[in-house]
């Protein structure tokens, strides 16, 4: 009996298997001469420009010191490295010989031109949503730059994984997709914020908790904040843990600018999120993704509730400096407090107040250790603003004591646990979490 | 400081000292030799132009009006240029605003050079008076003579001889005149000066002339300095001060960083700086990471496991030993008094080791030029390490210079300069220029730091309450016997001592038969090296004493401020004597009463767990005392036991104040360091070490921190004496006091942690 | 190779990464009003202005400025007539001077975001700079001498 179900299971087995090949079979596209980059409008080739910037192309595409959208950026996952490909119109190593035809595949169903699966690393399930028209602004630009020989890196993905048929099982359990459909009874630009989010922008590949296999997860999931590259992307829902709401005014000015007054800036992967990529789009853009946003993290609720609580929560920012109970309040007092110390309403936009500040209050202390190690730099965050990196002035226990304290008299959130060991996993390259 | 002059000229041992610490005792090097020979001869290159006289060593008088004093003692923030330059200028009658000071540098001819003990104006007030004085005197002579008119006719002022009508200036005098007048050393000595209500410049105020320079980066510290060629050093500091020896050294790891150029262990023939090895780069910074990735093994003596209970127990059983130590006081009868006392009262009295961390960390640049071995950097006490310099690098002192820099603070750090010794060897093996640069860890590990010190303190009284008796025995590291055990005098029991280690406990109190005790902590002096620090021994033997005597008072029932009058009788020794102590311990009596006067004491009505207490001290010794009494008003909390400092009022008589707001300055920074060595500083000795190297754990008194303070000097045309310690020395037992006053804690050791206040106030609780 | 704007001046250098801009200042740029203190971060001795802020040069790597404005005690005043400067002078604040450029640079931003401090502004962002010789009370009141003059100037524009 127990023989005949081992038998049926791998039959079973074998069957999906399979059947996941027979998915994952795709014709090829015929390459084709790449095409002269005059031979597009100027006007589309623009508008790709914008588009690619806002879709952070050249953010994943690039490596290190790299050539634009050459590739070779290794983006670590939690199964394995996986390497950007070159995505200039070298014929041989790049795009140079794929159709418009073979290229909105790609973006929509994850295929390269010869046929083969593509990783989700690359957020077809996002740009799927994309109207025909981005796509082939997005294609004429790809197509006009510069041509660059860069061939693939190998990936480090272990068995089964590197099978690449594999994704075929994948997308028939995750893909769905689809263009974007406005919805009706919301406004022009809460749908135009939803279709920069949910396509180009595809803010729930960082924003989004992923589940065992890699799949964005969905329902009450989305944008519940997730942890990507050694940072928490905090949660974009209501379960946001910034004291203060993310009204539309606050997510305007931290995506156009890159940080304010009532939040905090951006670091670490989000400041290139503005600087590089939302940067290109024109203000309208920016407002209906923050129209969008706020609807979805139901700032409106809690704007009475957050106007209340700036007052008091400025006055536990401002910690009485004469304070010095313990280590850390010491250590804030002399090391911290210069810069981000506020004294009057509102905070001033140039020394981020830390009582508002959304690092302090994520469950995980991840996001404020590295930016205490790492700093943020001059072209992060706010203009005008940077922050040294303390990580050799500092030792893990300080840092932790700073931490506790700050955590303590400034959030009413539950203390931080095992801060140290978080610290030392952070400085080196872990996310602490 | 007399008994440490005295002393020194029976010294024969010590190199230097028989050129004393008085410029009068300089011999030929004070004849005022007027001759028109032009340019100066410490710096020719700097004399404003030629012609320019110099009457003598102290100053000289350009045809351009510029007259130009030289100045041996360091600035360290003390304004100490700007004073003594008023001094001989008030003499001179010089126009003030044609004033310039330089700092010099160092040579035999300006006889010992040291900056310390707030003896600076004290030391050189008659001479420098005398020499401006001797100054006036040839140029109205010369004056009088070009006008045609007696001398006796002649007035100076602001650079101008006048008789009458006529007149000529001093530029006009040095330009035509033929002035070859010299004086001898007794006639300079017998040179009369000015009643004090001619003073026109001493004691009125003034901008010193050091500041402009220190607000916009254009001051000059000896980390600074530069030469050409020079190679960038930074040290590998041992684990122990003195007992250990390089065993091997790994420098793989740190050729990686790229300007490393190797490393030398040193080889010190001067015994200053054992185990030490050097990391040279072609940056400092290349140096610093140099140094990080450089493994070196020691051998260590016994000292690599001292800590600071090992310290302060062996301290509690030299003090238990009645054997030991010197006796400093020592009166007839104590013994008996105390064995016919009606009652008796005993404490002990515990400081912990407290680092300098002047913020100029350590540094030196060293490199031989024509013969002459140059070592620039900042220095207190050139006279005393020169022949340490002599003997490390083989050379007779003639052959070395210490070239003069602002320091980046002193508080007695750099008296011991003993870290130009690793820049001046390595300079020499090299056959380079040589910087030596310390991070914050290598300079607070290299310190000379203030040691920790465990002291008893006993009284009997009789059956009215009246003190018959007190003991006061003190047990510390000693930084004279460990670096000038020449200059230690003897004791009543023919025992040497370390003056500066016991200072304050012989007190100006009429307490009926008296002994003091100094006792010489060997295993302190073995473990690091001990130093002076901003007013040394009376920064712990007031903390004893003078919390001792609030505890004696409230023993008796009495207030502290009336049981402190009724000892300071002025009969006996502490009646005082000219010139330095006149009134003795009336002049105490007298602060203690205006400052009781001014601070409304026992009169005022306080918030709760807020009290105020009372100390009063006589500065740095019984030979210079500077008198001076605080009040501290602070808050306790109680849950927390965190002593909140709101105020600090101080009365002092320092004698005749040359800069006024140089002086309120110095007793400013002088209390907020008693304060933040009471309740902010202080570190631990542990395994051979200090356990605090940086701002990170070793924590003084920050700007939120200040207190309000009121300073109040009591106007005197006594003897000029020091300013930059008397108050470090009274604030602390103030401090103490107050908190007793505020919550019935009693605080017995310092600095004052929170845990320290919450366990006194159980124990009080308790009792 | 890094480039900065030194007090109004272009000037570049080639650094490793790790050296913190306070040692490219001072020994590469020769500009010695900057000082050394700690290290870490919590002296203040280091202070220099970027892009017009504050900010510790000890612990900044030099080529994480690459691009900046960077300011020090020198490029303040072009005269060394700030007002800070004239009022640090006329209250006497500076005793050793060592922290004082710092104290300067850090008080020029204290009063960009504070022009008439209080005294818990000038204790929270003056705490993180050492006064080793306790100038702090004169500090503090040539802090609140220059908020008055600025505060007069800028009325009389
Ligand atoms: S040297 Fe930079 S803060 Fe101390
Ligand atoms: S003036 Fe000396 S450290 Fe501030």
């Amino acid at each position: 009996m127990f023989k005949r179900v081992i038998l049926f299971l791998l039959a079973l087995i074998v069957v999906g298997i399979a059947g996941v090949f027979v998915l994952a079979w795709h014709p090829s596209y015929e390459p084709i001469e790449p095409p002269a980059a005059a031979s597009f409008d100027a006007g589309q080739v623009q508008r790709g420009e914008m588009l690619a910037s806002a879709g952070y192309c050249a953010t994943c595409h690039t490596a290190k010191g790299g050539a634009r959208n050459a590739g070779g950026y290794p983006l670590k996952t939690g199964f394995g490295t996986i390497h950007s490909t070159n995505i200039t119109p070298d014929p041989a190593t790049g795009i140079g010989t794929w159709s418009e035809a073979a290229f909105a595949r790609a973006m929509r169903e994850g295929i390269a031109r010869d046929g083969s699966e593509l990783y989700p690393a690359f957020p077809f399930d996002h740009f799927t949503r994309l109207s025909d028209e981005d796509v082939a602004a997005l294609y004429a630009y790809l197509m006009s730059q510069a041509a660059v020989s860069a061939p693939a890196k190998d990936n480090k993905l272990p068995f089964p994984l590197n099978i690449r048929a594999l994704q075929a099982g994948w997308k028939l359990l995750f893909l769905d997709q689809g263009r974007f459909e406005p919805v009706a009874g919301k406004s022009e630009e809460w749908n135009r914020g939803a279709y920069l989010a949910e396509g180009l922008g595809h803010c729930g590949a960082c924003h989004t908790p992923r589940n065992a296999l890699g799949a964005e997860k969905s329902g009450e999931h989305v944008y519940a904040g997730a942890f990507i590259d050694g940072w928490t992307a905090p949660a974009l829902n209501a379960a946001q843990a910034a004291p203060l709401a993310w009204n539309a005014d606050e997510l305007f000015g931290f995506l156009r600018r890159g940080g304010t007054a009532l939040h905090g800036v951006a670091a670490g992967p989000m400041s290139e999120v503005v600087h590089e990529g939302l940067s290109a789009l024109p203000d309208s853009d920016i407002h209906a993704l923050a129209t969008y946003f706020a609807e979805v993290n139901g700032s409106d609720a809690r704007s009475a509730e957050s106007n209340a609580r700036l007052a008091t929560l400025v006055e536990s920012g401002a910690p009485d400096p004469r304070a010095r109970y313990d280590e850390g309040a010491d250590l804030y007092r002399s090391a911290c407090a210069a810069c981000h110390y506020n004294s009057a309403h509102p905070p001033a936009l140039l020394r981020p107040e830390l009582a508002l500040n959304s690092a302090l209050s994520e469950a995980v202390p991840t996001n404020f250790i590295r930016v205490v190690l790492h700093g943020v730099g001059i072209g992060e965050g706010i203009p005008g603003a940077m922050m040294p990196p303390f990580d050799r002035a500092l030792s893990d226990p300080e840092i932790a004591a700073i931490a506790a304290y700050l955590r303590d008299t400034m959030t009413d959130k539950p203390a931080w646990t095992d801060l140290s060991t978080r610290i030392a996993a952070v400085r080196q390259g872990g996310s602490g979490s | 400081m007399s008994k440490l002059r005295q002393h020194a000229d029976d010294a024969s041992t010590f190199a230097m000292s028989r050129r004393g610490f008085l410029i009068g005792a300089a011999g030929a090097g004070l004849m005022l030799a007027f001759a028109r020979n032009g340019l100066a001869a410490t710096d020719p290159d700097k004399t404003i132009a030629e012609g320019a006289y110099e009457p003598n060593l102290w100053c000289r008088i350009a045809p351009d009006e510029t007259i130009t004093v030289n100045i041996i003692r360091a600035e360290m923030g003390q304004h100490v240029g700007t004073a003594l330059a008023r001094i001989l200028a008030d003499e001179l009658e010089a126009d003030w605003d044609h004033v310039r000071i330089e700092h010099v540098d160092s040579d035999p001819k300006w006889g010992t050079m040291v900056t310390g003990g707030s003896w600076s104006v004290w030391q050189s007030f008659t001479p420098l008076s005398q020499a401006g004085a001797a100054a006036r005197t040839a140029l109205i002579a010369e004056g009088a003579r070009l006008l045609g008119v007696a001398a006796s006719a002649c007035t100076a002022r602001a650079s101008v001889v006048s008789a009458g009508a006529k007149s000529i200036s001093y530029a006009d005098i040095v330009r035509r005149g033929k002035l070859s007048r010299s004086y001898s050393a007794d006639e300079l000595k017998a040179m009369p000066v000015k009643p004090p209500d001619q003073r026109r410049l001493v004691g009125h105020d003034t901008q010193a002339i050091d500041i402009p320079d220190k607000t916009d980066g254009k001051a000059l510290y000896g980390i600074d300095a530069s030469v050409e060629g020079m190679v960038h050093a930074r040290p590998v500091i041992p684990p122990t001060r003195n007992g250990s020896n390089v065993v091997s050294v790994d420098d793989s790891a740190a050729k990686q960083v790229m300007g490393y150029l190797g490393h030398l262990v040193l080889d010190d023939p001067s015994g200053t700086v054992p185990g030490w090895v050097m990391v040279f780069a072609d940056s400092f910074d290349a140096a610093n990471r140099a140094v990080e990735r450089v493994k070196v093994e020691w051998t260590n003596d016994d000292t690599v496991g001292i800590s600071e209970k090992d310290i302060l127990d062996h301290g509690a059983e030299l003090i238990a030993d009645a054997s030991t130590g010197a006796m400093v006081f020592n009166d007839e009868g104590v013994d008996a008094a105390f064995a016919s006392a009606d009652s008796t009262l005993e404490q002990t009295y515990t400081t912990a080791s407290v680092l300098h961390f002047a913020l100029e960390p350590i540094n030196a640049l060293a490199f031989e030029k024509d013969g002459i071995w140059e070592i620039h950097t900042g220095n207190q006490w050139q006279t005393l390490i020169l022949p340490v310099l002599a003997k490390a690098l083989g050379v007779d002192e003639s052959k070395i210079v210490m070239r003069t820099y602002r320091l980046g603070g002193g508080f007695g750090r750099r008296l011991n300069g003993d870290y130009a010794v690793p820049a001046a060897l390595a300079a020499k093996a090299l056959g380079k220029p040589v910087k030596m640069v310390c991070t914050r860890a290598d300079d607070v590990h290299f310190d000379s730091i203030r040691s920790p010190s465990i002291q008893r303190v006993r009284m009997a009284f009789d059956k009215e309450g009246k003190v018959t008796a007190m003991q006061h025995d003190a047990a510390a590291g000693w930084p004279t016997q460990v670096m000038v055990p020449s200059f230690m005098p003897k004791g009543l029991n023919d025992q040497p001592y370390d003056p500066f280690s016991i200072s304050g406990a012989d007190s100006w109190y009429t307490v009926g038969a008296q002994r003091v005790r100094a006792i010489s902590n060997d295993m302190a002096n073995r473990a690091f090296r001990p130093g002076w620090l901003r007013s040394v021994g009376p920064g712990w033997t007031n903390w004893a004493s003078e919390c001792f005597f609030d505890e004696a008072a409230h023993k008796l029932g009495v207030d502290p401020v009336a049981f402190r009058l009724r000892l300071l009788d002025a009969t006996g020794r502490n009646a005082g004597s000219a010139p330095n102590a006149v009134g003795g311990a009336s002049r105490q009596a007298a602060v203690v009463r205006r400052l009781a006067e001014k601070t409304s004491w026992g009169k005022l009505a306080l918030a709760a767990d807020t009290g105020v207490g009372f100390a009063t001290t006589f500065g740095q010794e019984r030979g210079m005392p500077t008198w001076i009494a605080c009040v501290a008003q602070v808050h306790v909390d109680r849950s927390t036991g965190m002593v909140r400092l709101q105020k600090l009022t101080l009365v002092v008589d320092a004698g005749t104040i040359v800069h006024p707001d140089g002086a309120l300055a110095q007793i400013e920074g002088g209390a907020l360091w008693g304060a933040s060595m009471a309740l902010h500083e202080g570190t631990t000795f542990l395994n051979g070490q200090v356990k605090d190297s940086n701002l990170d754990t070793y924590t003084p008194m920050r700007m939120a921190d200040v207190p309000e303070i009121d300073i109040e000097f009591l106007p005197s045309t006594e003897t000029a004496v020091g300013l930059g310690e008397p108050a470090t020395t009274v604030v602390g037992p103030a401090i103490g006091n107050a908190i007793f006053a505020a919550v019935g804690a009693r605080l017995r050791h310092i600095p004052i942690r929170p845990a320290d206040v919450l366990a006194a106030l159980k124990s009080s609780a308790k009792a | 190779m890094t480039t900065l704007k030194l007090n109004g001046r272009d000037v570049s250098f080639d650094v490793d990464p790790e050296t913190p801009l306070l040692w490219v200042i001072r020994d590469q740029l020769g500009l010695t009003g900057t000082k050394f203190g700690c290290g870490i971060g919590m002296c203040g001795a280091c202070t220099v202005h970027l892009n017009g802020r504050a900010v510790r040069s000890c612990i900044l790597p030099a080529a994480a400025a690459d691009g900046a404005a960077i300011t020090t005690i020198e490029g303040l005043d072009p005269n060394g007539q700030h007002p800070l400067q004239q009022a640090w002078i006329e209250t006497q604040a500076p005793q050793c001077g060592y922290c004082q450029s710092g104290q300067i640079m850090q008080a020029a931003t204290l009063l960009q975001d504070f022009p008439q401090p209080t005294d818990k502004d000038i204790d929270s962002v003056m705490n993180g700079n050492l006064c080793r010789c306790m100038a702090y009370r004169r500090i503090r009141a040539a802090i609140k001498l220059a908020a008055t003059r600025m505060g007069e100037e800028a009325g009389h524009e």
